[in-house]
């Protein structure tokens, strides 16, 4: 009876998917066009998969091995029960290693069952709850229907009654498996998931076999000139169709929301959340079936959406609420840590462009900080001509001057903030003391947009941007060496699809370089303890984690790593113009890192940014100081008289990195 | 009671302005606020019709500025064309006369050019309509009566009731404007209406340069206790001298305000 029950159970199964899948790609193509290279993504997937996606994965060794076992078992016993079941091949081989997949899959159902038992909060209940025991009904249904196959057992064993019920386990196996990949379910994610990663809009993110880790941080430009192209995002459909496969690929584990500092602070965010929302709009419904933690004060079934209706309503409530998208830091630890490469960042700050362009409605200072930005050029609204007012005794030389320089130091909005005139003012001595040919701007220089484009105005970004880089064109440098992460990132990733193509560095790789190069000298470190925290934009951002500690180590210093550091920092909540738009949440996500230094015991902690240390400075009862690593490198400089410094100035400290 | 099918109409009179450090164009503030009062009025009317004008001429600077108000949310924007050094009042009184709206919400003051302050007086005059400054709330309008709130110096308000239709100035005492979006900023238009320009001839002659901050008063503390300091420091200003004239002759106040130029020492 089995072997008439099997090939229709099978073949109506891969059916039924068929035409969900149909239907979910329908979902997706409601998005805006994206032009993807198909052919040449579903040839990188394997790779993307195996190689990018695991490299997250096995961050956690034991999940990674057990979804190896899992998902290894699945596809190969997917494949082979096909060809035995379905296409009647039963060799004793094929079936043989049909027993061996299964056997596999069902061993890592076990370890996903014992995860089940006790989950952390980060993981979705619900649907989550029963797949360990849809992987077993498949893996163990399909080895015992193969047993007979094989002649391991006779043929007409057992009771017909006992036929009926394993052919009743392998079609809840078949459901939950084939028939739930596409239809929605927990295995929606390796459907979606495998697509996302072939038609990926940020293809650069990924390694390539010529080697080196795939970067892809910038954030796209909006076309402004086109009165008809959308101002960001109002409705899940103006999401690219791509973007929404992303969504779809989620698989709920939740360790966004675990690395999230607005989650931690209990701002109304989650990560997860937010991308379970967007496929509550991309298929029309309310977010009652959610299963995981909420945002932090808002319950869930509140908010309902639907594909062409807005995500935020201008009034009341819609899918989800502004504050929920201006918790954002954009400090990108939820997409360093998803293993399905979403780009939370993007959406949201795709959806802030919506309120901000369209709405006009960014919250708190965010107006005034714009309206600073396009009358000032800077977001404090100070005069643009005091920009170099705390260098009035350095005589620093201006590129209107000189014309070209070795090293153009970009100074960012940090120049008006007597704080990080102390760091500049550093900088600038560090520079001297290694003889280095630099210039700045002066009062040339504008805001890069960091702030204005993370707000979501689009528009005075690119108004900065292009007359930043219509300046920076009038003059001859080999690099930009800047002191604050944000502009690094702005000039060096975000500037070039509007034309300006710089090599820039941030000044602790540049200080590293210099003392690798033998033109600082330092003292070595007498005082206590030292932790340092990583930047975002210097370290997910830029993937610069190990100059500073280089430099830190050129200082003498041993670094007390906190739990939280390298690629796993966590934010000290200056980003993406949190500040600014202050949704207020249980505590201050600076406080949260402060606590983080003081659980390494450390008397100070070393930082790269202008926003950390106004941040981590604004910590009241701190347990530590806070220093730039250019104070540190400043104070411990030690000055040779050396004869050849007047001689050494004149050449070009490095070879230039591009033509 | 039968509602009234007409919307209630506001004109908006709108400035460029110009920003106080760089000096570049833009929305200028009391006139951003007066269209924040004009906008805000749906809020007690279900029928509100809010036309904006602005007397002046297009070039690339003005008209990113006037698109700062039609990012505020606005549809069109009119503007009605005047040459450089044109006197705008006899303009933009025919323009109102023409289409006379319940309400003209204006700023109290430009912020770049003349900067007398003087174009709602002389609308006022030129319309014969009431004027009030420094309103910062239109409360209620019933049967062709507004009442309105007006600043008064340290925060006191005085509730007025003006007999419509009426011409009403806002100050930086006003709520603040909300955020001009680019999109709408864009998408507006700018309408041109073309009226007959009369140049001013005296502005011609006149030199123009940069306003200063007016002087403050001293206030003299001779207080010596730090009790009486800080109650000095608290103290309202206290309006003793003050005199308050009515039903006098134009003649009897105008020698009340000589008098007072006199001692204050402003005429000698």
């Amino acid at each position: 009876m089995l072997e008439t029950l099997l090939p229709i159970l099978i073949f109506a199964a891969l059916a039924l998917a068929v035409v969900g899948a149909v239907r979910r790609i329908r979902l997706w193509r409601q998005g805006r066009p994206s032009r993807v290279d198909l052919l040449k993504g579903l040839a990188a997937m394997p790779r993307r998969y195996l190689v990018d996606l695991h490299h997250v994965v096995g961050r956690d060794k034991v999940m990674s091995n057990t979804h190896v076992a899992t998902a290894g078992g699945f596809v190969a016993a997917a494949i082979l029960m096909i060809l035995v079941h379905g296409l009647g091949l039963a060799n004793p081989f094929l079936g043989g290693l049909l027993l061996a997949a299964s056997a596999v899959m069902f061993a890592g159902s076990l370890f996903v069952a014992r995860r089940r038992l006790n989950p952390p909060a980060r993981l979705s209940k619900g649907p989550w709850m029963r797949l360990p025991k849809s992987l077993m009904a498949f893996s163990l249904g399909v080895f015992l229907i193969t047993l007979p196959t094989l002649g391991i057992l006779p043929t007409d064993a057992g009771h017909w009654l006992l036929a009926l019920v394993l052919a009743a386990v392998v079609a809840w196996g078949l459901g939950e498996m084939v028939v739930g990949m596409t239809w929605g379910g927990p295995m929606k994610h390796a459907f979606a998931g495998a697509l996302h990663l072939a038609f990926h809009r940020r293809p650069e993110r990924f390694s390539t076999k010529a080697g080196g880790e795939g970067r892809s941080t910038g954030l796209k430009a909006l076309n402004l000139d086109d009165p008809e192209a959308p101002l960001g995002v109002d409705t899940p459909s103006d999401f690219t169709w791509n973007q929404l496969l992303g969504f779809d690929a989620c698989v709920q584990c939740g360790r966004c929301e675990a690395v999230c500092p607005a989650f931690a602070a209990g701002q109304p965010l989650n990560p997860k959340k937010l991308i379970q929302d967007m496929v509550v709009g991309m298929a029309g419904g309310s977010d009652a079936a959610y299963a995981g933690s909420p945002y932090p004060g808002k319950p869930v079934g509140e908010h309902a959406g639907d594909p062409h209706g807005p995500i935020v309503a201008r009034e009341g409530t819609a899918l989800v609420d502004a504050e929920t998208l201006w918790s954002c830091t954009t400090c990108r630890a939820c997409v360093e840590e998803c293993p399905m490469m979403i780009e939370h960042v993007d959406a949201i700050v795709d959806m802030r462009r919506f309120l901000t362009l369209e709405h006009g409605n960014t919250p708190n200072k965010g107006a005034e900080v714009l309206d600073n930005l396009i009358a000032t050029d800077n977001p404090g609204g100070f005069d643009p001509g005091s920009r170099l007012h705390w260098a009035a005794d350095l005589n620093l030389p201006l590129m209107a001057d000189v014309k070209q320089a070795d090293v153009l130091l970009w100074l960012g909005d940090g120049a008006f903030d007597m704080r990080n005139q102390r760091t500049l003012r550093a900088l600038v001595k560090v520079l001297r003391a290694a003889g280095v040919d630099f210039a700045v701007l002066g009062n040339e220089e504008r805001d890069s947009g960091d702030v204005a484009r993370r707000l979501g105005d689009e528009a005075t970004f690119q108004s900065l941007a292009r007359r930043n880089i219509a300046t920076l064109a009038k003059y001859h440098f080999l690099r930009i060496v800047t002191c604050d992460p944000h502009s690094f990132h702005v000039l060096g990733n975000e500037y070039p699809e509007l034309g300006g193509h710089y090599p820039v560095s941030h000044h602790s790789t540049y200080i590293a370089e210099l003392h690798a190069a033998g033109r600082l000298t330092f003292a070595s470190w007498k005082g206590g303890k030292v932790t340092y925290h990583d930047p975002c934009y210097l370290g997910r951002y830029n993937g610069e984690y190990e100059a500073p500690r280089n430099v830190l180590k050129a200082l003498g210093i041993d670094v007390a790593e906190m739990g939280r550091s390298g690629f796993r920092s966590r934010c000290c909540g200056g980003g993406g113009g949190a500040p600014i738009t202050d949704i207020p949440g249980k505590q201050r996500i600076p406080d949260m890192r402060m606590n983080d230094v003081r659980e390494t015991g450390a008397e100070l902690v070393a930082v790269g940014c202008p926003q950390c240390t106004a941040m981590l400075e604004g910590v009241v009862d701190t347990p530590a100081e806070v220093r730039d690593i250019a104070e540190l490198a400043a104070d411990a400089l030690v000055l040779e008289s050396d004869p050849g410094g007047g001689k050494r100035r004149n050449q070009p400290a490095f070879e230039e990195v591009t033509s | 009671m039968q509602p009234d099918s007409r919307p209630f109409e506001v004109a908006v009179l709108l400035s460029v302005g110009r920003h106080p450090l760089t000096g570049r164009a833009r929305r200028a503030d009391h006139d951003a606020r007066g269209l924040e009062l004009a906008l805000g009025l749906s809020r007690n009317l279900d029928r509100l019709q809010v036309r904006v004008l602005h007397a002046g001429h297009h070039d690339a600077d003005n008209d990113a500025a006037l698109r700062g108000y039609l990012g505020m949310g606005l549809e069109a924007l009119t503007l009605v064309e005047q040459p450089a050094g044109a006197d705008v009042i006899p303009a933009l009184a025919d323009v109102l006369a023409m289409a006379p709206p319940q309400l003209v919400v204006t700023g109290s003051r430009a912020e770049c050019g003349e900067g007398s302050g003087l174009v709602p007086y002389a609308l006022a005059e030129r319309l014969g309509w009431p004027l009030v400054n420094g309103v910062v709330e239109v409360e209620s309008i019933d049967k062709g009566v507004a009442t309105l709130l007006q600043a008064l110096p340290r925060g006191q308000r005085r509730r007025l009731t003006v007999r419509l239709p009426a011409i009403l100035s806002v100050d930086a005492a006003a709520p603040a404007a909300r955020q001009s979006a680019f999109g709408p900023a864009q998408r507006g238009a700018l309408d041109s209406l073309q009226e007959v320009a009369i140049i001013d001839e005296e502005l011609t002659e006149w030199t123009f340069s940069p306003a200063r901050r007016r002087p403050k008063r001293l206030k003299i503390i001779k207080a010596t206790s730090a009790r009486e300091r800080f109650k000095a420091a608290a103290a309202k200003a206290e309006g003793g001298g003050g005199q308050v004239l009515s039903n006098v002759t134009p003649e009897q106040g105008a020698e009340a305000v000589y008098k007072l130029l006199e001692e204050e020492g402003v005429l000698r």
